[in-house]
């Protein structure tokens, strides 16, 4: 009956309050996240990004990352690691810490986020030679 | 004070009816037969048309607007009549004729399109294309080809050529003759242009043909290059892509490219030239016909010196800092400071010094801003003997080529004084070597013994020569007096030695003595050097830089001079130097301030050649960087220093320059000069003696490339005067 008139919802905002420890706390994860739901935690990764399951949720919506704190409104998908990638995107219901059979080579590449938009972006530069050469005051004093 | 404008008035009333009368009588004199043979008529394709005896079939189809397919004939060579490209029908004759060697017949009724005429060119056209390889989409020519386009027009629509046993083409092997000229000697249709040219024109005996039949072959004897300042025509001569322009080689193909029409300021005759470019960039310069200047030539500077406006340019305003070193700076920056120093110096110590290639109107802009400050000091690196102070400028017939470059080839008589016309006007010397081929012209010469292209009397170098036939001691003084059109050309190098009075007073009253058939026929003849000298000295400047030195200025304009008048040596040492040009060379190591301007094919400007005939550039390309237009920099320059100049634009700058000397902007008009009495009287004062042997700037070949910033700029003819001192070295 509760489930009907779902009322049901209005306890699970309570819960989702409650998990997150106060009004103030969800709405600046609502702030920060567009969304104030709480779930399992399953795990971290090495950057201190923290992964959750809420199974409740329907499929596609039940895991989620928040971003490390530091990060603020900052983030972006790039900056989960390989590692947790296949669990985000269901490949795998096993997060890496409980999946002994993960290959480690010594040739893989740590992880590096996507820096477009950023000071470290990369830039190609240009092989063509100028149309027009300027003249270089020092050289032509060398001569 | 004779620019006045009453003394302008006068000269302009005068000239409508002078120019006439000139314009006929030599022409007359040189061309016009005792009396006119009659004419004949002959019938192209059923329309008549009256023609004088001895024209040929090939003429006479022309002068009905009826073109005939040819690759060998061309108007300005020797026929040679071996492409057989032009067969044409002729009615009543067994056999078709080549049009560009038969003079018609009375009556002759001539078939340019019958079956007949269109079967011998299918026929001529599917030989020349048998052997012709196939290499359209990689060759150069591709697009301006005289073979693409007659196959197009007059050639057979189905090929006949069947290779099944893969025999291959005939194929040449290919010929190095020089850092200009790209031979592919399969392509060669054996037209002989370029041998006709090289024997004719250039003067040169290199090129011929060995073998024959299937075995022919063009080329130069010997493993050796094509040495000569005219080796780029033979470019435009080929009708095929055999010979090509070596630095253009795969660069560009003419569709792509935009043509401005241009005028050249290497030398000083002002030759046409069309400036190619794509995409803000000059890739080639190509003649332009003009009769009066370059016919359809071009030397070999002005051709492919071109890539010199890519090197060494002045892209940014700069300073020096006080370590000594230049720093870029922006515009705002380099005006101001160059405005403080103009007005912190005393009034008359601001100078101006022009280079060689300034055009008229930054010279007009730097003179109005300098004597609005209230300075004099305006003058040309290069000297010219004045009598005193600026007299012997003041009238133009005293430094022109006042015969005109034209009328050089029909004088009879040439006496060259101190000048190599090969190397500082090439152009100048085919009119000369044309007069001597074709009308009996005689020269001789005074100066250090060079190779002219053609055989002169060779009269020593002893400047003592000069004044035998000044005074009519010398046998060569009588042969000058009893000439009909004797002609004396003085370089302009002579002149701006020292003792340069010495040779101006002793020939110009010399050329004032004689008497030549044509009362309107101009003896007196300078050659200048430098593109910008005639405007500079029409507008006023003084020549040489000694006076404006010698007045110990504070500050020095260096209008692109960098011919090494104005050095370290010589330069005041409190002096702040403002360099406004386009490339780092010489003067640009001088400057204080540095302020960059357009060079030729990047502004449009007035040049006035060495004739006296104002011609204008045409933008090409925007200057690069943060250039701009000399005289938008000169007027930016008035505004802060707070002396505006009264003009904004370039129509109203025109009107100044209109104002100070009216036919800077009479553009392709000859202004007819006289006043030669007066002229040599204002020259003529004290007696001054020679010193010295004659002497030319310009001996042989490796000193013609290299002559002023943007030449010495240019990587091409940096490679061009390594080719012939390492052809001199090894043979």
């Amino acid at each position: 009956m509760a489930r009907y008139f779902g009322i049901d919802k209005i306890g699970k905002l309570f819960s989702y309050i409650q998990q997150n420890g106060g009004i103030r706390n969800t709405l600046w994860k609502m702030y920060r996240m567009d969304e104030g739901k709480a779930g399992t935690l399953i795990g971290t990764d090495k950057y201190g990004n923290k992964y959750y399951e809420d199974p409740t949720q329907f499929y596609g919506r039940n895991r989620w990352v928040e971003y490390v704190e530091h990060r603020n409104l900052e983030y972006d998908g790039s900056q989960i690691p390989a590692e947790w990638f296949g669990w985000m995107h269901y490949k795998t219901d096993l997060p890496p810490h409980r999946d002994g059979n993960r290959k480690h080579y010594k040739w893989m590449a740590d992880h590096s986020e996507n820096l477009s938009g950023t000071t470290d972006s990369y830039m190609p530069y240009s092989t063509t030679r100028p149309k027009v050469e300027a003249w270089d005051p020092k050289k032509s004093t060398a001569q | 004070m004779l620019r006045a404008p009453m003394f302008r008035a006068l000269v302009l009333a005068q000239l409508p009816s002078r120019a006439g009368i000139l314009f006929t009588t030599s022409r007359m004199q040189s061309n016009a037969p005792a009396k006119a043979p009659e004419k004949i008529e002959v019938f192209i394709d059923d329309q008549p048309v009256m023609v004088a005896p001895g024209t040929t079939v090939l003429q006479a189809a022309a002068q009905v607007g009826v073109e005939i397919p040819r690759f060998c004939y061309h108007e300005r060579l020797a026929v040679a009549g071996n492409c057989r490209m032009c067969l044409v029908e002729v009615e009543k004759s067994p056999k078709p004729v080549a049009a560009c060697a038969m003079p018609v017949m009375k009556g002759w009724r001539i078939k340019t399109n019958s079956d007949m005429t269109r079967k011998a060119r299918e026929g001529v056209m599917e030989f020349l294309l048998s052997n012709h390889p196939l290499d359209c989409p990689i060759c150069d020519q591709g697009g301006e080809c005289d073979l693409q386009d007659q196959a197009m027009a007059f050639g057979s629509d189905r090929s006949r050529f069947t290779d099944i046993n893969h025999a291959g083409k005939r194929a040449v092997e290919d010929k190095d003759i020089g850092p200009l000229v790209k031979t592919i000697m399969t392509r060669c249709i054996h037209c002989t242009r370029c041998i006709r040219f090289a024997s004719e024109v250039a003067g040169v005996d290199d090129l011929g043909t060995t073998g024959r039949g299937n075995e022919m072959q063009v080329g130069m004897y010997v493993e050796k290059l094509f040495l000569t300042e005219l080796s780029g025509n033979v470019i435009d001569l080929c009708p095929v892509g055999a010979l090509t322009n070596k630095p253009y080689s795969f660069v560009a193909r003419p569709w792509e490219i935009r043509k401005v029409d241009s005028i050249d300021v290497l030398d000083a005759l002002g030759s046409n030239i069309v400036v190619s470019t794509r995409t803000g960039e000059v890739l080639r310069i190509l003649p332009r016909e003009n009769e009066d200047i370059n016919e359809e030539w071009l030397s070999d500077k002005s051709r492919f010196a071109c890539d010199g406006l890519k090197r060494q340019r002045l892209i940014t305003p700069m300073l020096r800092k006080p370590d000594g070193e230049f720093e870029a700076v922006e515009w705002e920056s380099a005006l101001i400071t160059a405005a403080q120093a103009i007005r912190n110096a005393p009034k008359d110590k601001i100078a101006a010094v022009a280079g060689s290639l300034v055009d008229a109107e930054q010279l007009v802009a730097v003179k109005d801003l300098l004597n609005r400050l209230g300075s004099e000091l305006l003058c040309t690196e290069q000297k010219f003997p004045t009598a005193d102070g600026t007299s012997g400028t003041d009238l133009r017939s005293n430094y022109l080529l006042n015969s005109s470059i034209a009328s050089c080839e029909d004088a009879d008589l040439v006496l060259l004084v101190g000048t190599n016309p090969r190397y500082e006007a090439p152009l100048l010397n085919t009119r000369l070597r044309k007069g001597y081929v074709h009308k009996e012209q005689d020269i001789a010469y005074i100066g250090p013994e060079v190779d002219l292209s053609y055989r002169y009397e060779y009269l020593g170098n002893r400047s003592l020569t000069i004044e035998d036939i000044a005074k009519g001691k010398h046998p060569f003084a009588q042969r000058l007096k009893q000439a009909k059109r004797p002609l004396i050309i003085v370089g302009a190098n002579a002149l701006a030695r020292n003792d340069g009075k010495a040779y101006i007073a002793a020939l110009q009253s010399f050329a004032r003595q004689l008497k030549p058939e044509d009362k309107n026929w101009k003896v007196w003849n300078v050659l200048q050097t430098n593109a910008s000298q005639v405007a500079a000295l029409d507008v006023g400047y003084k020549p040489g830089v000694e006076e404006v030195l010698a007045a110990q200025p504070k500050v020095l304009f260096l209008l692109g001079a960098d011919g090494n008048a104005v050095n370290k040596e010589n330069i005041p040492k409190d002096c702040f130097v403002i360099y406004q040009g386009h490339h780092g060379d010489q003067g640009a190591q001088l400057a204080h301030a540095i302020l960059p301007g357009a060079a030729y094919t990047e502004k449009q400007g007035t040049y006035v050649n060495t004739e006296g005939r104002a011609q204008q550039t045409l933008v090409a390309v925007s200057p690069p960087g943060m250039a701009r237009e000399d005289w938008k920099i000169i007027r930016a320059l008035s505004e802060v220093v707070g002396t505006v100049l009264p003009y904004d634009t370039l129509d109203e700058l025109r009107n100044r320059m209109e104002d100070i000397a009216p036919h800077l902007v009479r553009y392709g008009h000859l202004e007819e000069n006289n006043f030669y009495a007066q002229a040599e009287q204002l020259i003529k004062t004290q007696a001054s003696s020679f010193q010295g042997d004659v002497d030319v700037n310009q001996k042989s070949l490796e000193d013609f490339f290299m002559t002023d910033s943007i030449t010495r700029a240019s990587p091409t003819m940096a490679k061009c005067v390594a080719a012939v001192k390492k052809a001199q070295a090894t043979g």
